[in-house]
């Protein structure tokens, strides 16, 4: 597949087993939620448990993740088996998703929801998006998957570093999405 | 409401009853093994437990299984801060009720303490 230069090839998720414990985040279908933390803590846990629990009316959740920490990582501490994960990376390889490929990046999550029909979205890596592109165009692809969200009944979790934004750039980013608390661990 | 933190780590103990405090939970003890643990929960008589499944010497699978035969009521979720499905799945069938990945926070631990407090 390589840098997935072409066209990406939606993956549909056969979904994690059951753990057995409880749903813990209650996050809302046809929702968007920006979580301002560093490191990713809450946005990795609510999203494995999301996946990993059923839902009130038993339903499960599919979920696909994007991040800039590597997959076999994120499968490693998450035990995560059918979810698939896309590195966001400059290098050539399987499941992997160039940083300036915004295209692909919007395309791929799209095909995604519209494949499932409960579906949960993480993508991490906002920052690395916005250094390799602008803030606009990045913020462009979020408000284009926010529209699928909201006429679906997928979520998508985007967790952000505040540090690295001013406070304009937050409001713009919090515009159509809601926002979970978080916090910033000291360096 | 007592809750008893079982975790080899002094600072992540420190950080637990920290955010256990802050969503009202003031009745906290604390101990760092399993012997401890054991003579802790028999002393202090908590209604939830928070226990690390690793911890040095004898596993959190196990001190679940003692807490469990001690009073078969014990209400113990477990904790970990990577997700070990076959670890989840052994703590589960010895009695544990919920997991908690490490390190949580404020609405995990909220909706965990909401779910089994009764």
């Amino acid at each position: 597949m390589g840098l997935l230069s072409r066209k990406a090839k939606v993956k549909r998720s056969a979904g994690e087993a059951g753990l057995g414990i409880t749903r813990k985040y209650d996050l809302l279908p046809g929702r968007s939620y920006v979580v301002e933390e560093a490191p990713p803590d809450i946005s990795f846990d609510a999203f494995v448990n999301i996946v990993s629990t059923a839902g009130r009316d038993g339903t499960k959740t599919m979920g696909i993740a994007v991040s800039r920490q590597h997959p076999d990582m994120i499968r490693q501490k998450y035990g995560l088996e059918q979810t698939p994960v896309y590195w966001l990376a400059t290098r050539a390889g399987e499941d992997v998703i160039a940083p300036t490929n915004l295209g692909i990046l919007t395309n791929t999550i799209i095909q995604f929801i519209e494949a499932h029909e409960n579906s949960i979205i993480l993508l991490d890596g906002f920052e690395y998006l916005v250094t390799n592109n602008d803030f606009t165009k990045v913020l462009r692809v979020i408000d284009q998957v926010n529209d699928h969200i909201s006429q679906s009944r997928a979520v998508m979790i985007v967790p952000v570093d505040p540090r690295a934004f001013d406070s304009k750039e937050i409001a713009l980013l919090e515009r159509n999405m809601e926002r979970i608390g978080g916090k910033v661990r000291p360096g | 409401m007592k809750i008893l933190v079982v975790d080899d780590s002094e600072a992540f103990r420190k950080v637990m009853i920290e955010l256990l405090v802050k969503v009202g939970f003031h009745e906290v003890v604390e101990a760092r093994d399993y012997n401890e643990a054991v003579e802790v929960f028999t002393r202090e008589k908590p209604n939830i437990c928070f226990v690390d499944m690793i911890l040095p010497g004898k596993s959190g699978v196990e001190l679940t299984k003692a807490l469990r035969d001690i009073d078969p009521k014990a209400t113990i979720v477990a904790m970990s801060s990577i997700i070990n499905k076959k670890m989840i799945k052994e703590s589960i069938e010895h009695g544990a009720k919920d997991f908690l990945l490490k390190p949580t926070n404020e609405i995990a631990l909220s909706s965990v303490l909401t779910m089994w407090s009764d």
